[in-house]
């Protein structure tokens, strides 16, 4: 099913290239669907796609030889991933699999060619997307170098909170996904997590975790957020 | 200081551009040298200039409070900066001369003219990041899946295959680092690399002196580095 230059324009990426752009990187375009769980691609594989969530949630993982998992992000709506063998012929770094019904635009690897050679705006945007995931990773590096695994999982509540701004935010992440996110087992994010709610910092819910106080769980680089924010 | 473009041999992808792009690049950029600890460029500060390194070694490293994780060692040929300068966010980590050092550098206005004008140059610099994210990607696998003395004795083969020296007795690399720069590289403390060190010591790998290294079985760290945990 194609792409409508419409809904391209929703992707952060490409809105602000001009419309005739846009149109042009559409047409090139395939819409796919993964069901809950499906894997996108796996790690290892030769595959130059780029890949653009329209809908639905993608978790990127590193998975070890005996079967070990460690998420690197968690893609929402307007996220790109993908792409990484397309620019030194080598095989893509990690994993994608669908977390949900997931809608997704795919720029095949030969397209990706064609339009990096005929539209530098493309490469721009492209600059934009990979420089954001290298200061993700630098961040995430620093997180599992450095930090304890406490605060690894607040971490991961924080960042992965809907609503971060309000007090009450909400997590929708299993206690085993929080755990290959933060590079620990299931076991100590659920003992973690009932420690947090008998201090009144969170209250756990069916499917959910609500956040009711969010200044408890900033790590310590907080004040690079908070200057951020300023 | 003016700047030929031979100095661009090292480097890889600049190197690869065509000779216009370099000349280019030439005329604008200048031979800058920092001294020892000084920063070329500091986390949380505007996007930076672009640095091809000539001599000297630098650490690209993240700091919460009192803890550090290094993120990467870099030597002459490498580049570094400018990672969010297509984004405009702020610099991702600090960048430390570890010795005197001599750079290329490329200020952030006269890059993106060169990102306008040139799109071999646009090429370049996306082969800079996505280096620089595969060198992230596998840090992560590293920090997540590997323990302390697996990552340290990687460490130590890395240095030995980019610029280790042939001696009678193995391969000799500059100390470089001190016990806690090396904690802070491999995600540990000072004295878990001491006792790292004195393990390695002990069955006959290493050897330590004050100011290097001697890496006298090279196969056997490397097969230490290449152990997941379990």
């Amino acid at each position: 099913m194609p792409v409508n230059p419409e809904e391209l324009r929703e992707i952060p990426a490409f809105r602000d290239l001009p419309v005739g752009q846009v149109q042009s990187v559409a047409a090139l375009m395939v819409r796919r669907h993964f069901a809950p769980g499906q894997i996108i691609f796996v790690e290892g594989e030769k595959s130059g796609s780029l890949w653009f969530v329209f809908e639905g949630h993608v978790r990127i993982i590193k998975e070890s030889s005996n079967g070990r998992l460690q998420g690197l992000c968690l893609m929402t709506r307007g996220k790109c991933f993908g792409g990484c063998p397309l620019f030194d012929l080598d095989n893509n770094p990690a994993t994608a699999q669908a977390l949900d019904s997931a809608i997704l635009f795919v720029l095949p690897g030969g397209a990706v060619e064609h339009l990096r050679q005929h539209n530098p705006d493309l490469v721009k945007a492209l600059l934009h997307i990979y420089s954001q995931r290298l200061g993700h990773l630098a961040r995430v590096s620093e997180v599992l170098g450095s930090w304890s695994v406490s605060e690894r999982i607040n971490d991961c509540l924080l960042t992965y909170a809907r609503h971060p701004a309000r007090q009450q935010s909400v997590v929708e992440l299993t206690h085993e996904k929080l755990a290959a996110l933060s590079g620990t087992v299931r076991e100590v994010v659920t003992r973690h997590l009932n420690l947090l709610e008998r201090q009144g910092i969170i209250r756990i819910e069916s499917g959910h975790i609500v956040i009711l106080n969010a200044d408890a769980l900033l790590p310590p680089c907080a004040w690079e957020r908070q200057q951020s924010a300023v | 200081m003016m700047v030929s473009v031979e100095l661009f041999s090292r480097c890889q992808p600049i190197a690869g551009l065509s000779p216009r792009t370099q000349r280019c690049i030439a005329e604008k950029a200048t031979l800058i040298e920092y001294a020892q600890g000084n920063n070329l460029y500091v986390q949380g500060d505007p996007p930076s200039a672009l640095y091809l390194l000539q001599s000297g070694h630098v650490k690209l490293h993240r700091q919460s409070r009192d803890r550090c994780q290094i993120l990467a060692l870099l030597a002459p040929g490498d580049c570094l900066g400018a990672e969010s300068l297509p984004t405009g966010a702020m610099s991702p980590y600090t960048a430390t001369a570890l010795t005197p050092v001599s750079a290329v550098t490329l200020p952030p206005d006269i890059l993106q003219s060169l990102l306008d004008e040139h799109p071999d140059f646009q090429e370049a610099f996306l082969r800079l990041i996505t280096e620089r994210l595969k060198q992230f990607v596998s840090l992560v696998h590293d920090l997540a899946f590997r323990d302390v003395t697996s990552r340290l004795a990687m460490v130590l083969v890395a240095r030995a295959e980019v610029e280790g020296t042939v001696h009678d007795e193995g391969i000799l690399v500059d100390r470089l680092l001190s016990q806690q720069e090396y904690g802070e590289m491999v995600g540990t403390v000072r004295e878990v690399v001491y006792r790292s060190f004195k393990r390695f010591e002990d069955r006959g790998l290493v050897r330590l002196t004050r100011d290097s290294i001697l890496i006298r079985d090279l196969e056997a760290l490397r097969a230490i580095a290449l152990l997941e945990a379990r």
